[in-house]
C-alpha cells in the first residue's frame, strides 16, 4: 500500500504546486506545510521541487520584506505554468474521472 | 537535531559543488528554521521534518552531477555522473562497482584499439607511395582509407555505447533517491 501511495504522491505533487500558486503567489515554507498537511508529503522535498520547476521554467520568485526576520522570497506561476497548470488540471480530471467509473464497477 | 547542526551537516555534505548553489541551497533551509520557529516550532521539530541533513546532501549532489550529464554529454560530464550515482552509497551500487569497472575498462581498451587502427590506417595511407608495398601502391592507399574509415564508424558505435551505459547508471542511480524521490524526477 505505501509504495502505492508513494507513486501516487509522485505524480500529482507538480500539480499540487501548481494549483497552490494558481491561487496567488506564495513563499516555500507556505507551500510545503500546506503539502504536509494536506498530502502528508516531507517538509525538505519542496526545495529541490521548486528548484527543478524554476528550472524548468515553471514558476519564478522575488523577494518581499517581512515584517519579522529576513525578506521573503515569494514564488509566481510564469505564462508556462500557467499553460502546464491548465494541461495537468485537465488531464488529471480525465484520467481521475475514468479511475472513478472503473472503481464504481468493482463495488 | 539544533538548527545549527542540521545546516552544518546540509553544508559539508554538499561541498563539491558550485559555491552559488550551496549558498542557495543552505539559504532555503535557513529561512524553512525561521518561519518554522516563527509559527512556534522547536528546532527539533523542523529539522526532523526535513529529514537526515547527510542524506539530503548526498542526493542533491547527485541530483547535480546527473544534471550535468543530461545537459553536457563530454566525457568529464559522465565521469562527474558516475561519481554522482557512486556516491550514493547504496549497498547494492556497492557490489555493481566491480562490473561498472569492468565494462568502463573495457570501453576504454577498446576506445585505445580503434585510435590506433585509425593511425595505423594513416600510416599504410601515408607510407603507401614510399614503401613500395605488395599489390600496388593504389591498394596500400585505399586499404588506408578503409581501416581509417572502419575504425570511425567503430569509434561512433563505443560512443553510443558509452552514452547508453551512462544512461543506465544514472536510471539505476535515482532509483535510490530516498528523501528526494517524488520531488525530483521529472513527471514523464
Amino acid at each position: 500500500m505505501e509504495a502505492v501511495e508513494v507513486q501516487l504522491k509522485k505524480g500529482v505533487l507538480e500539480l499540487c504546486v501548481l494549483a497552490l500558486l494558481s491561487r496567488g503567489d506564495n513563499y516555500a515554507y507556505e507551500i510545503a506545510s500546506r503539502l504536509a498537511e494536506g498530502i502528508d508529503m516531507g517538509e525538505g522535498t519542496i526545495y529541490p521541487l521548486m528548484r527543478r520547476m524554476q528550472a524548468d521554467g515553471l514558476v519564478d520568485t522575488y523577494l518581499v520584506e517581512s515584517s519579522s526576520g529576513p525578506p521573503r522570497k515569494y514564488y509566481r506561476l510564469t505564462e508556462a505554468g500557467k499553460t502546464s497548470f491548465a494541461e495537468q488540471k485537465l488531464a488529471w480530471s480525465s484520467f481521475s474521472k475514468a479511475v472513478n467509473a472503473i472503481l464504481g464497477e468493482a463495488q | 537535531m539544533t538548527r545549527q547542526a542540521f545546516l552544518a551537516r546540509l553544508k559539508a555534505g554538499l561541498s563539491g559543488l558550485p559555491a552559488d548553489a550551496i549558498a542557495d541551497i543552505v539559504a532555503d533551509y535557513e529561512a524553512h528554521f525561521a518561519e518554522g520557529e516563527a509559527a512556534g516550532r522547536t528546532e527539533a521539530e523542523v529539522a526532523a521534518a526535513l529529514g537526515e541533513p547527510g542524506r539530503l546532501a548526498r542526493e542533491l549532489r547527485a541530483e547535480a552531477g546527473l544534471k550535468r550529464w543530461e545537459s553536457e554529454r563530454n566525457p568529464s560530464a559522465a565521469a562527474s555522473a558516475v561519481f554522482a550515482v557512486l556516491g550514493l552509497g547504496a549497498i547494492d551500487l556497492l557490489i555493481l562497482l566491480p562490473i561498472v569497472l569492468s565494462i568502463a575498462g573495457t570501453l576504454l581498451g577498446l576506445f585505445v584499439a580503434v585510435i590506433a587502427v585509425f593511425g595505423s590506417g594513416g600510416f599504410v595511407f601515408a607510407a603507401g607511395p614510399f614503401l613500395d608495398p605488395p599489390g600496388g601502391v593504389a591498394a596500400a592507399m585505399l586499404a588506408g582509407i578503409g581501416l581509417m574509415a572502419g575504425s570511425v564508424s567503430l569509434g561512433a558505435v563505443l560512443c553510443l555505447v558509452t552514452v547508453g551505459f551512462v544512461n543506465l547508471l544514472v536510471w539505476y542511480g535515482r532509483l535510490h533517491y530516498r528523501l528526494l524521490k517524488p520531488a525530483i524526477e521529472p513527471q514523464a
